[in-house]
């Protein structure tokens, strides 16, 4: 096969961190067995879970952004998403799932998130 | 069992001989096939796919087929794509002369300690949605200029943000490639990988 580089920075590896857990997702996408059943309703679940964390953070932010909120509400807010941002990162490492797999592809409707 | 590779004009020949290939015609159109293989599903297997995707490409415009497209056989697959006939005639029509080339942008300074304090947590997150914001700018919107179409995938990462494919006129396409080293010369903060030509992919859907 030809090669496919139109134009790559010197420090090219950076983009090949994460071609490790592409080649264990692709087969863990295709391959079905028991334990990659259990792995998929993990990822479906947490989908939906990383989806609504989105959604609420972002709303947060955008609040903190209005500057209607104390510094108190700010702390007690930015608090609770890091919270939660380290609690979703613990349980995706728990289950092998990177960022990318919480996503979902909707066709013409675009990706979830 | 059959594996779909492409559909593209009649008569689709001649068909790259690197696997036992055949095309079906269906209306204005034509689907090219292989046996389907029972190998375990890899990421070798894929490349393989894409191997016979792209040397059609060269002789023709395409409409991929994604990897593991099965028909029972030549006479099913001619009834789904009649089936869908004028969507994959217009889809074809879209991508005519053009092919799909990725772009990809990291930030270098993204590896930055988690945040501890609640404050540094806010702030790291409004710091990546201005990031976000200033690659889509800097970047991404003079790139569309020079495409027909530009699709983006986000990779939920901060570190990275802007994953796109652009579809680009096959002749525009080293033009598009210069426009990435320029704008890489004038954005050292970032790093910017460019890869094509590639199949359609992301633009069979309208």
């Amino acid at each position: 096969m030809r090669s496919k580089l139109l134009h790559t920075p010197p420090d090219v590896d950076l983009f090949a961190a994460e071609r490790e857990s592409v080649d264990a997702s692709l087969s863990r996408r295709i391959n079905a067995d028991p334990e990659n059943l259990e792995r998929g309703l993990a990822q479906l679940v947490l989908t939906i879970v990383e989806l609504l964390r989105q959604l609420m953070e972002r709303q947060a932010l955008r609040r903190i952004d209005g500057g209607t909120l104390t510094d108190d509400q700010v702390e007690r807010l930015g608090r609770t998403f890091m919270e939660l941002d380290r609690r979703m990162q613990e349980l995706r490492e728990q289950f092998g799932l990177t960022q990318e797999d919480l996503n979902l592809r909707l066709g013409p409707l675009g990706d979830l998130l | 069992v059959i594996e779909l590779y492409a559909v593209t004009d009649p008569p689709a020949e001649p068909l790259p001989d690197l696997a036992p290939l055949g095309a079906l015609v269906s209306g204005d159109l034509a689907v090219v096939y292989g046996p389907a293989s029972e190998t375990q599903l890899s990421g070798e297997a894929l490349w393989r796919h894409e191997e016979v995707v792209e040397a059609l490409m060269d002789g023709h415009d395409v409409l991929p087929f994604r990897y593991g497209t099965r028909c029972a056989n030549a006479a099913a697959a001619t009834r789904a794509v009649a089936e869908r006939q004028e969507e994959l005639a217009a889809a074809l029509e879209r991508i005519r002369g053009a092919v799909e080339l990725s772009v990809r942008v990291l930030v270098i300074d993204a590896a930055e300690a988690q945040p501890k304090t609640a404050a540094d947590y806010v702030a790291a997150k409004a710091r990546d949605a201005a990031r976000a914001r200033g690659v889509i700018e800097s970047i991404d919107e003079p790139l569309s200029t020079r495409a027909r179409a530009r699709r983006q995938t986000p990779s939920g990462v901060p570190g990275e943000p802007l994953r796109a494919a652009y579809l680009v006129d096959r002749k525009n396409v080293d033009a598009f490639a210069a426009k990435v080293a320029a704008l890489q010369a004038r954005h050292t903060d970032l790093r910017l990988l460019c890869t094509g030509p590639w199949p359609p992919y992301s633009f069979v859907e309208p």
